[in-house]
């Protein structure tokens, strides 16, 4: 591989692992400099530019976990679910401020998308309360999308629901899109594979710049680097301000996240 | 007005990319006509109107089960519940009225003494009802194949019942009957009164069903208070 080109690959891959622009360019530079001095070939002296990326990231931690500081954006208070006899939520409480991210996480079936969808008030609650503090953005597990409906047209039935104008939700549709490295086409959504699905789904949750984002695994069918880039945009939504829940089974990044509310144990959890 | 409308858009853009639909609800009306004109001119007349109104019922409740999974996502995005549904009905009287213009076309050249303007009330009427009640049982039977089961039931009564009996005037299409009568046995003004009558009541009811349907399907929760900023 020439070293423009694996160059170039390692910069993609920084950003992707959330390396920030100047250290990007700082560890770019070093590698530039290491590869003339040395003369060896970049795979041999440094590897694969994505495996080398993931090094560097890991070197220097994700960005830094974020204290309370913003005003309150969503507020769970006590939220209890039952279906039938079975109590899915037993008094399950989070805050969640401007600036900050949370994960919700647990084994399967303990309740995540339940309380997913109580926050967005898609399904009741036996007791408790939210609070939603502004504009909510929501990303369903699967769904969500209209088979015969190309992507632009989603981006326009969304837009139209708050308030953007078709031109603008077209540009911002767009822009988001190639944030998670995808380019929309003229395909109806029923012709998309299950990650670029995935994708549209993300978009659409973001169209706007809602305040709050609840994300349902929203990275299904994502391959290795479409999940960093995932990540990435979540951490860019924070940067922005913005409140984002993500259900998540994937625990490797939950360093990474501000806030984290356990629901494997009792069904019960409390975080802020 | 312009969520309405953009809901409208893209449902028409949606139900236009299904062409095997498009030709089989094109083609269904047809064969109800087809079916008695040999033998019963104004018999046929009274089956091709049924048969409009049965097709669009039909996409009615396929558009409104399609819609199912994204509405509520759609509320969250800012749209009001009345602006889906009213949306998802223009998009559908629109289509009403592009499927039963080549009939009502047909109908003027291929029969003779009849009153083509009592057959467009008719047609008029049906494009009116049949998609609210297409979205009225789609909001009240989440599953397609329920849904299908009403409305073929619904239709095949429509068919065997005598309309002059009480049963018949409960069904939603009785005023096609009724106006049919009229329009090609020449009866007195009264069928026609009555038949419009009927229409309009019908899709009053079936206005206010779907509006309750939608209104609770797609309601706020009470637990959650939404806060400006």
């Amino acid at each position: 591989m020439r070293h423009e080109i694996w160059l170039a690959a390692l910069s993609e891959e920084l950003r992707r692992h959330g390396v920030g622009p100047d250290l990007a360019g700082h560890v770019v530079a070093e590698a530039a400099g290491h590869l003339r001095d040395s003369g060896e070939p970049p795979l041999r002296a440094f590897g694969p530019p994505d495996a080398y990326a993931a090094a560097v990231a890991d070197s220097v931690g994700g960005p830094a976990v974020r204290a309370a500081s913003g005003p309150v954006r969503l507020r769970a208070v006590d939220i209890v679910k039952r279906y039938g006899k079975r109590t899915v939520l037993s008094g399950v409480s989070l805050t969640v401020h401007a600036g900050q991210v949370a994960a919700v996480v647990g084994a399967n079936g303990s309740g995540k998308s339940t309380f997913l969808r109580i926050c967005a008030g898609l399904v009741g609650a036996a007791s408790g309360r939210v609070e939603v503090h502004g504009t909510l953005g929501y990303c369903p597990q699967s769904g969500g999308t209209a088979d015969f409906l190309r992507a632009e047209e989603h981006f326009a039935l969304i837009g139209a629901g708050r308030g953007v104008s078709r031109q603008a939700a077209a540009r911002a549709g767009a822009r988001q899109a190639a944030a998670l490295n995808w380019t929309p086409n003229d395909a109806h959504a029923r012709h998309l594979s299950g990650g670029t699905r995935q994708k549209l789904n993300l978009v659409l949750a973001g169209l706007g710049d809602p305040d709050v984002l609840l994300l349902d695994e929203p990275y299904q069918g994502f391959d290795g680097g479409t999940y960093l880039d995932f990540w990435h945009e979540v951490w860019r939504w924070r940067d922005a301000g913005r409140s984002v829940v993500v259900v998540t089974h994937l625990l490797n990044q939950l360093d990474r996240v501000d806030v984290v509310l356990d629901l494997s144990a009792s069904a019960t959890g409390v975080a802020a | 007005m312009i969520r309405t409308l953009t809901i409208a858009e893209m449902t028409l853009r949606e139900t236009g990319r299904r062409r095997g639909v498009l030709v089989l609800l094109l083609l269904l009306p047809l064969a109800f006509y087809l079916a008695r004109r040999g033998d019963h001119l104004g018999q046929s007349i009274r089956f091709v109107c049924l048969g409009l109104s049965w097709a669009l019922s039909t996409a009615a409740l396929f558009v409104g089960s399609a819609a199912r999974s994204l509405e509520p996502r759609l509320r969250l995005s800012g749209y009001r519940t009345h602006q889906l549904f009213v949306g998802r009905l223009l998009a559908l009287w629109t289509l009403g009225v592009a499927l039963s213009l080549p009939y009502f076309v047909l109908i003027r050249f291929d029969q003779n003494d009849v009153r083509y303007g009592a057959i467009a009330v008719i047609m008029l009427l049906g494009v009116l009802v049949a998609p609210l009640l297409g979205l009225a049982v789609s909001a009240l039977l989440p599953r397609d194949l329920e849904g299908m089961l009403v409305l073929l039931t619904v239709v095949g009564l429509q068919m065997i019942l005598d309309p002059a009996g009480n049963a018949a005037r409960v069904l939603p299409f009785w005023f096609s009957r009724e106006i049919g009568t009229y329009a090609v046995d020449h009866t007195s003004v009264g069928y026609l009164d009555r038949g419009v009558l009927h229409g309009v009541i019908t899709a009053g009811l079936l206005l206010l069903v779907v509006a309750v349907a939608f209104g609770i399907r797609l309601r706020r929760r009470p637990h959650v208070r939404f806060v400006e900023v």
